[in-house]
């Protein structure tokens, strides 16, 4: 096995492989990465309901299993959950395998012991949004929910009785629901920064719906691959050209959708910039949700932007946000988290966006696809 | 890697937002979002991001000494006898509230809730003043009075709010600050509301009750929402101030100043606190202090560290809010369950009244049967009935002062906890006119003395000063005091 392999894979054990997505190849790769000691740890989503599951940082194999299944309306980002010295696995979307990067650069993470088994991800929802769009668009009780997937641009939701509803994700987004803002625009699906990048696109023929496309991107994703292999929880079979070639077309498909959408909604500001950021700022209830959630700050709690900062100020637009866009014009990564837990609804990441882009197009930087640092990240400002 | 991971609700007010609480080996805490939360979609105020820096867990002591739970409550339940007035205002489960008041039973007691304006208001009222239109049906209103500021008090509101708008809805703000979302923002006195603000059935009126409201104000707001057909809310700073007043059954009550000044007069000679700080809730906190020095046994029956565990006899420690079973019901009535299981402080006022085990299964089914359900499921919420009494006689009294001090009540201020609050708000012809310097305290003189506290420009009415934190100078809901460099 080679870094730039591909494969498809499954699960041996018939459980992980109807339960976990596309054969359950993630879910024996982790489980079978905690039973071998490759690892102390995972990190998964332990499912509370159909919308809900909370991260878990486990050593047991069978809470692994349990986890199997991808759950489209549980946004989190996993990397906040990593500690550093663990020997962990993640399975990571591209904003969890980016993240997880990010936060490497900053010591809070030690790449060399940590698997990140990468997912495609083509976005993901709001389960807020998601149960007012099943009741008015789908017509649907969110409590009759069995399960989700998306598939050929169609957003599927399997009622209990076994019928399933699918309505184009287009339409949805048009009606204000579907996926998260900037999951419409990212234009990252599959996750080349991580180990290996697992996924079902590309899997065709008699293997469609029980295997996943996996490519090898590091040595780590060979070990914890050919650890599974090794101890007979997985089976591969090299993937074929044509596999291989479908899976670009998709990921070319989903950027252009990317493309458009970031069209769309990060289009110029017209009229005064300092008046949108300041109306945009304006409910701000100084909360501070936004920098706890952020999986790529590091800061903790001395932190530049909270620590020139006071309400007693009364200053116009505040500072704490002033400092963020700032901070993190090198390393946002518009993973969403912060739009989805402020109370106000400030659309933040959107706010981050305006001010990361233009810095990481000028300096052709993308956060957390390497261990590439920006030109300024630790600059010594003293002289000698 | 070993950590305990809690389904629950933030402590910080009425609101009772989802969130979990991760608990770690070495007993910290840490914070996550619940976004499948019903309530606030896994939002939470600075109050719910900061728990984990301003939640203690409170130690059983007796007599100054630390001890064990068992001591304390052997110690506690030697202390309690007729005679004794137990409080509670719904800082904890409504098993746990359930508990004290058969406690307070076993004493020919009731227990205290706190909000006076119910023994004063006609019980016919106690339904509207207790559960409010769901939030959801606020985004709905084609109108919107705020008697409150939510960006202060109920930060979780303002997403309504602000949803309210986008749908079409005109907001009113009636108080002493400018509220920004409002479309107009009014200082009106009581005898204006009904001409000023034309409310119809349309309409949604957000009021806070909390045990300094001013009984005659709340008939006011009554009255108004009974003329206009409006729904009305009020929300409460305790998480559980509803549940614990449905738990109540409105039994004749004493409001927590009549209590103090029996204190004070030497009349109540032992006080039971469940989850109950009346040195953080009562406006006047010197006065609580040196009322609650005149008896002869303080006892606190708590999860938390908080002024008053400092000056109790006795403090019986139980499990924080998130480790506990049971329920607690929101502003809007809805019941919510946490994942805690933890029953010590059950247990431990179980074996005060001599049923120590299993209290909690007969607790629970008894809320279950009060609240008309048999099983809690978050997502079910009572159908808002609007007002059903006569219009009540009410006159506010409006104390007449130059300049005053009040409070902008908010989780932190009911909570004692000073965070990012610490500072006091007046509007610029007030600093213009003495002299005041940004970043130079502002001094601020009572009948009680003089405290320097620093100070933001605000669009606040003129004459007020408004506080975000607790300060010494204080003598009530309305303090006279004089501004000086």
């Amino acid at each position: 096995m080679e870094i730039g392999d591909c494969y498809i894979g499954w699960a041996t054990d018939e459980e992980i492989r109807s339960k976990g997505a596309s054969g359950g190849l993630v879910t024996a790769m982790l489980a079978a990465a905690l039973e071998k000691e490759l690892v102390e740890a995972v990190v998964v989503l332990k499912k509370l309901g159909e919308f809900e599951a909370i991260p878990i940082v486990t050593s047991d194999p069978e809470e692994v299993k349990a986890a199997a299944g991808s759950m489209h309306s549980v946004p989190i980002v996993l990397s906040r959950y990593l500690e550093y010295g663990t020997k962990v696995a993640l399975p990571a979307k591209p904003c969890d395998a980016r993240a997880t990067i990010e936060q490497a650069k900053r010591q809070q993470v030690n790449l060399d012991t940590t698997y990140i088994i990468g997912l495609n991800c083509g976005g993901t929802m709001h389960p807020a949004v998601t149960r007012k769009m099943l009741e008015t668009i789908y017509k649907l009780d969110p409590e009759e929910i069995a399960g989700e997937e998306i598939d050929k641009g169609k957003l599927i939701f399997e009622t209990k009785d076994g019928k399933e509803h699918a309505i184009k994700i287009d339409e949805l987004e048009e009606e204000g629901y579907g996926r998260r803002e900037s999951c419409q625009y990212c234009a990252i699906n599959i996750p080349r920064m991580a180990d290996l990048a697992c996924g079902n696109w590309g899997v065709i023929g008699d293997l469609a719906g029980k295997g996943t496309f996996v490519e090898v991107n590091t040595e780590k994703g060979i070990e914890i691959l050919q650890n599974a292999i090794d101890s007979g929880a997985v089976e591969i079979t090299p993937a074929d050209e044509k596999g291989k070639a479908i899976r670009e077309k998709v990921d070319s498909a989903m950027q252009k959708v990317a493309a458009s959408a970031h069209e769309k909604y990060l289009a110029p500001i017209e009229g005064s910039h300092l008046d949108y950021y300041m109306n945009t700022l304006s409910d701000c209830i100084n909360c501070g949700a936004c920098k706890t959630v952020c999986p790529v700050c590091a800061c903790g709690e001395a932190a530049k932007c909270t620590d020139f900062y006071s309400q007693a100020l009364g200053y116009k637009m505040s500072l704490f946000h002033l400092v963020r866009f700032v901070h993190l014009m090198d390393s946002c990564i518009g993973c969403g988290q912060c739009t989805d837990v402020c109370p106000v609804d400030i659309p933040l990441t959107h706010l981050y966006r305006r001010f990361a882009e233009p810095l990481q197009e000028e300096f052709d930087y993308t956060p957390g696809v390497d261990m590439r640092t920006p030109p300024f990240f630790g600059v010594d400002l003293i002289e000698d | 890697m070993d950590e305990n991971i809690f389904t629950t609700v933030c402590p910080g007010c009425s609101m009772a937002c989802g969130m979990y609480i991760r608990e770690k080996e070495d007993g910290t805490i840490d914070i996550d979002w619940r976004k499948d939360a019903v309530v606030n979609a896994g939002k939470l105020c600075r109050f719910g991001v900061r728990l984990p820096h301003n939640l203690k867990p409170a130690t059983s002591m007796v007599d100054g000494n630390e001890a064990d739970l068992a001591d304390a409550v052997a110690a506690a339940g030697t202390a309690i006898g007729d005679g004794a007035v137990f409080v509670s205002v719904g800082n904890t489960t409504c098993e746990e509230h359930l508990a004290l008041m058969k406690l307070a039973e076993s004493k020919n007691a009731v227990v205290n809730t706190g909000m006076g304006a119910f023994s004063r208001i006609p019980s016919e009222c106690h339904p509207t003043m207790g559960v409010g239109i769901p939030f959801d049906a606020i985004e709905s209103a084609k109108k919107i009075v705020l008697f409150i500021d939510p960006y202060e008090q109920y930060p979780l509101l303002v997403r309504r709010i602000l949803a309210a708008k986008k749908n079409g809805a005109e907001v009113t703000a009636v108080g002493w600050k400018a509220v920004s979302l409002a479309d107009e923002n009014k200082v009106i006195g009581p005898d204006q509301y009904e001409a000023e603000l034309a409310l119809d059935s349309d309409s949604v009126i957000i009021a806070d009750l909390n045990p300094s409201s001013d009984p005659e104000q709340v008939m006011v707001l009554l009255n108004l929402a009974k003329k206009s057909g409006a729904a009305i809310i009020f929300m409460k700073p305790f998480v559980n101030a509803v549940g614990c007043d449905l738990a109540s059954k409105h039994t004749e009550q004493k409001s927590f100043d009549q209590i103090i000044e029996e204190i004070d007069s030497g009349e109540i000679k032992t006080l039971v606190c469940l989850d109950t700080d009346l040195i953080e809730i009562m406006p006047d906190e010197t006065a609580v202090r040196e009322a609650l020095k005149k008896l002869d046994n303080l006892i606190v029956i708590t999860s938390r560290e908080s002024t008053i565990t400092d000056v109790a006899n006795i403090v019986v420690a139980t499990e924080p809010l998130y480790r506990k079973a049971g329920t607690v019901v929101n502003a809007e009535g809805r019941l919510l369950v946490g994942s805690g299981t933890g029953t010590d402080g059950i247990d431990a006022i179980g074996t005060m009244i001599g049923q120590p085990v299993d209290l909690f299964s007969e607790l629970h089914a008894a809320v279950l049967a009060t609240v008309g359900i048999d099983s809690v499921d978050e997502r079910v919420i009572p159908a808002y009935e609007k007002p059903e009494y006569a219009v009540m006689e009410a006159s506010p009294t409006a104390e007449a002062v130059e300049t005053a001090l009040v409070y902008a009540y908010n989780p932190f201020l009911w909570n004692g906890i000073i965070d990012d609050n610490d500072f006091v708000e007046m509007n610029l012809d007030m600093v213009l006119a003495n002299s005041l310097l940004k970043g130079i305290p502002v001094k601020l003189t009572s009948d009680r003395g003089d405290v320097m506290v620093g100070f933001k420009v605000s669009d606040v009415a003129p004459g007020i000063v408004l506080s975000n934190a607790k300060l010494p100078v204080t003598t009530g809901m309305v303090t006279s005091v004089t501004v000086s460099r």
